[in-house]
């Protein structure tokens, strides 16, 4: 008979079974509770004490309330699911048994994607070159980048609106399949660009200026997404780091868009002495030179300075002389306002997961009081820091008509305004002077046939090594599609080193009609 | 006359209520059988001994309490009942018994608590309670004996303090100081009841009296290192002052002096600061001390709305399950609804409870009651509250459910004494 009763259980009706039982249970218990509830109680005597009755049957209502945040809603706790999913024995576990969704770029190509039958397996198409932005899904070292703060809505728990909150409560721990997040980055795009850092180290920002959504984010060198291991402990290269959103740089020349901004909105277009033995701040410091300085030391020979110079030729030449003197004669408290508009002493929040934000490392800009101090920080040396990310950002205010926007990744985030930068006639004036960079000075090399790309290049004196090599620029001059702003570490003159990089990923984008053609259709 | 037909007799409806019970234990038994059998066919049969004692043994204490004449409220026995049903059953599922007459002091505690519980219901029944008054300092006594002999033989386990073989009679000192408390206070009902704008204000004298018997449990408490014990007696102290006062400012005042204590005493002991760090935040240390809490939500968690079914679940992944986390379990396999369908039976007992207490007659007799449903709602609330993480753990056992011989015993008792008191005539 035990043998019959096994059969029985182990067979095609056993789970049936064990259901109907575990229904006929709860449906007894709650008629016996129900029947205690209303069973004839004793008359009430002359003392009353319903206060007591009412507090510990409220408190335990409230319990009860308080576990159903755990017991229903647990999914909604990130760091709850994160535990579940690492030490929940239980064999069969929902959370288990999620297929983690894909990545995808903005027109739905796959940039991460699971490997069925694999809980922790990941198959990531870009590998290495889109490391960053992505992050990595390993179960030994963790979820980081999107794959973290996204990791809810890839693992299905994520919860929009209400309705749906109910239903998920009730019913989502036994969902199986996790929901896709979609971002801005275009996979050809940021492929394109890792290889053209070639294995330098390096960091390049492509984003479009009106909306703000990343069309690159790439920081080289890479690493291979399914080992972590073995770029985490590189600390010589140091290829986990994000180059591009944590790396602190000098931003050199670039930095002078935002002094050219902000002596235009306050309506100051001084024309300035460049001699060639540069400008002296103040006693006892050192003079600024221009660069043109040293290149005729170089030969032998002894630079005349640029003479009396306004503020177009001195944009152009990329005068340091010049905006050394422009940056004292703004005033440290204009200064001061622009950088705090500006952002450079905050963190750019460049995603928002439903477990988290991405963000940008703070960079640093120092109260300015002393005339010395100013005069180095308007040529982007001294103690100013910016990440790659944020000089993306102001240049696309540049060519947004003055808007910061805040950066962003996924591709359901509105669009979102961060400040008015400059106004809409100082951002023109810019882009006039930023174009003749282009055409005529620094940026020569960057100028393509009928794009009219604008940009500025920096050389950033580092503290060690050579200097860092900045290009940023955007185009069309009209009305700007996209932004580029390329860093090599130690790549010597931006000029050289950054911009033929910045130029090559314009023509890429160009061809793959990301700058010529309307910006309505992608994100 | 009133028109309605005449109620059943108390005895015949708790004798329903019971066979309703029986009918939920007897779907939970099979159900837990049907998964234990499809693992392993050879089950020792020992195991159902205390759930034979359920089937056997109820029947015959309400034959008891017919012969009596008993004549209280059906509804709190029902829920004593249904409670200890449900108890066994979780028990029988984590395998508590599974040593069948291997280890009897496993399989003793459930018969023995049926006969405790029938004690209570004598020594209190029919009006009889009031002359447990007389036994008040003799309880007081036989408290500190209790407290003293854990002192100096009571070895350390798992942060608890245990007598040779396993016993724990700190669970007996709650009702023995509940017993001194209600022969206590009840002789100066009008020196707690003085109140000037709302604020209690007993005389001097009165207070000190109170202050030093009760200052020395509660030094012994403290020595022993048991502060849930100290937080569940004077959560006690104040449930009871209130009821003799009938003044809500004790109430607030035992509040205040919770939270003093609760955030105090974390800076006395590193247990109970451990704890009190766990519960704000369980996720720093997820694999050391938020491990326990952890997997008990996690527990809850894959339970859902419905449950997993008796049997059916995993909830041995809490560490000591059976004893402090028992709710766990229960929330893993019964789900939201069933911990919801227990918690409204343990409200109806403690409001039946109080409700007894409203109509005893001498003051003595209303605050004993009032002190011993106080108790077993005061064990309650902390210890789901505990395991819920809706406050810090306090290692309070669950009334009638979490597993030990000597706490169901004792509850059981109680709950007689309650079942006596409700019948006042």
């Amino acid at each position: 008979m035990l043998e019959h009763l096994m059969e029985l259980l182990n067979g095609e009706h056993g789970p049936d079974l064990l259901r109907g039982l575990k229904i006929a249970f709860l449906a007894f218990l709650a008629v016996a509770s129900l029947a205690v509830l209303f069973a004839p109680s004793c008359k009430p005597g002359k003392v009353n004490y319903g206060l007591l009755r009412v507090i510990f049957t409220a408190s335990l209502i409230a319990i009860l309330c308080y576990q159903a945040t755990w017991q229903l809603l647990g999914f909604t706790k990130p760091s709850f699911v994160k535990f579940m999913r690492r030490y929940n024995k239980r064999p069969n576990a929902a959370e288990l048994q999620v297929t983690r969704g894909p990545i995808l770029d903005c027109r739905g190509r796959i940039l991460a994607a699971p490997v069925p039958g694999d809980l922790w397996g990941r198959r990531y198409p870009l590998g290495e070159a889109a490391v960053h932005p992505l992050g990595y899904f390993h179960a030994t070292f963790g979820i980081t980048a999107v794959e973290r703060v996204s990791d809810p809505t890839l693992s299905g728990f994520a919860v929009e609106g209400g309705e749906d909150l109910l239903n998920k409560a009730l019913f989502a721990p036994r969902k199986a399949e996790g929901d896709p997040v979609t971002l801005t980055l275009d996979a050809r795009l940021q492929q394109r660009a890792y290889e053209l850092l070639d294995g330098r180290k390096g960091a390049i920002v492509v984003l479009r200026p009106r909306s703000g959504a990343l069309l690159a984010l790439v920081s080289s060198p890479g690493f291979n997404p399914l080992d972590p291991a073995s770029a985490l402990a590189d600390e010589e290269n140091t290829p986990a780091f994000n180059r591009a959103t944590q790396g602190r740089y000098p931003p050199g020349s670039t930095f002078k868009i935002l002094i050219a901004g902000l002596a235009l909105e306050k309506n100051l277009r001084p024309t300035f002495a460049c001699p060639g033995m540069g400008y002296i701040a103040g006693p006892n410091t050192p003079p600024i030179r221009d660069s043109e300085y040293y290149a005729y030391a170089r030969k032998g020979a002894v630079w005349p300075g640029w003479g009396q110079m306004d503020m177009k030729a001195a944009m152009t030449h990329s005068s340091n002389v010049y905006f050394a003197q422009l940056g004292v004669a703004c005033g440290p408290e204009a200064f001061n306002d622009m950088m705090a508009r500006a952002q450079i002493n905050a963190s750019l929040t460049y995603m928002k997961g439903a477990a988290g934000a991405l963000e940008s490392s703070r960079g640093n800009v120092p109260e300015i009081s002393k005339k010395r101090t100013l005069a180095q920080l308007a040529i982007g040396q001294g103690e100013v820091l910016v990440t790659p990310l944020h000089v993306a950002c102001f240049t696309a205010a540049v060519a947004a008509d003055g808007k910061l926007m805040r950066p962003r990744l996924s591709r359901g985030e509105k669009p979102e305004e961060l400040a008015q930068l400059f106004g809409a006639k100082t951002a023109e004036q810019l882009r006039t002077q930023l174009r003749d960079v282009v055409r005529f000075g620094t940026g020569k090399a960057a100028n393509i046939a009928d794009l009219e790309v604008c940009g500025k290049t920096g050389t950033a004196q580092a503290p060690a090594g050579d200097d860092h090599a900045w290009f940023t620029c955007f185009a069309p001059r009209r009305h700007p599609k996209l932004v580029v702003t390329v860093l090599i570490e130690h790549g010597g003159f931006g000029a050289t080193a950054a911009l033929p990089v910045a130029r090559e990923l314009l023509e890429e984008a160009d061809r793959l009609g990301y700058v010529r053609r309307g910006e309505e259709a992608q994100p | 006359m009133s028109r309605t037909p005449p109620p059943l007799p108390p005895v015949a409806s708790a004798t329903g209520l019971f066979l309703l019970s029986a009918l939920a234990v007897l779907c939970a038994c099979l159900s837990i059988l049907g998964v234990k059998l499809s693992n392993a066919p050879l089950l020792p049969w020992q195991q159902l001994i205390p759930l034979g004692a359920y089937v056997a043994g109820v029947p015959m204490a309400l034959l008891w309490l017919k012969l009596i004449g008993w004549k209280g409220d059906p509804g709190l026995v029902g829920a004593v009942f249904l409670l200890s049903g449900v108890g066994l059953v979780i028990q029988f599922r984590m395998g508590s018994f599974a040593q069948g007459l291997g280890n009897p002091v496993a399989l003793a505690p459930f018969p023995l608590g049926l006969a405790a519980f029938l004690v209570g219901v004598t020594l209190t029944g029919k009006g009889r309670g009031a002359w447990l008054a007389k036994t008040g300092w003799l309880a007081y006594l036989a408290a500190l004996a209790v407290f003293a002999a854990m002192l100096l033989l009571g070895r350390r386990y798992r942060g608890g303090l245990y007598l040779p073989g396993h016993m724990n009679p700190s669970e007996i000192v709650k009702p023995l100081l509940v017993l001194f408390l209600a022969a206590y206070l009840s002789m100066r009902q009008k020196a707690f009841s003085e109140t000037q704008n709302g604020i209690p204000v007993p005389p001097i004298p009165a207070l000190l009296g109170l202050v030093f018997l009760w200052g020395i449990p509660m030094l012994l408490t403290i020595a022993l290192k048991d502060l849930g014990l100290m937080m569940l007696l004077n959560a006690i102290l104040i449930v009871m002052l209130f009821a003799i006062a009938r003044s809500t400012g004790y109430l607030a005042l035992g509040l205040a002096a919770a939270a003093a204590a609760g955030f105090g005493v974390q800076f006395l002991s590193a247990h109970a600061q451990a704890r009190f760090d766990v519960w704000l935040n369980p996720f720093t240390d997820p694999t050391g001390k938020g491990w326990q809490i952890l997997q008990a939500l996690a527990a809850m968690y894959s339970g859902g709305l419905w449950g997993a079914g008796l049997g059916s679940g995993v909830p041995q992944a809490v560490p000591i399950v059976s004893s402090d986390f028992v709710y766990a379990a229960l929330a893993e396999e019964v789900g939201l609804i069933g911990c919801g369908l227990l918690l409204m039976v343990y409200a109806v007992l403690f409001s039946r409870g109080f409700r007894a207490a409203g109509a005893a007659k001498t003051p003595f007799e209303r605050l004993l009651c009032v002190g011993l449903t106080g108790s077993l709602a005061v064990q309650t609330l902390l210890n789901v509250a505990g395991v819920t993480k809706a406050l810090p753990m306090t290692g309070i056992t669950l009334p009638f459910i979490s597993h030990g011989g000597s706490s169901l015993i004792t509850t059981l008792l109680v709950a007689g004494l309650l079942a006596g008191l409700s019948d006042r005539k």
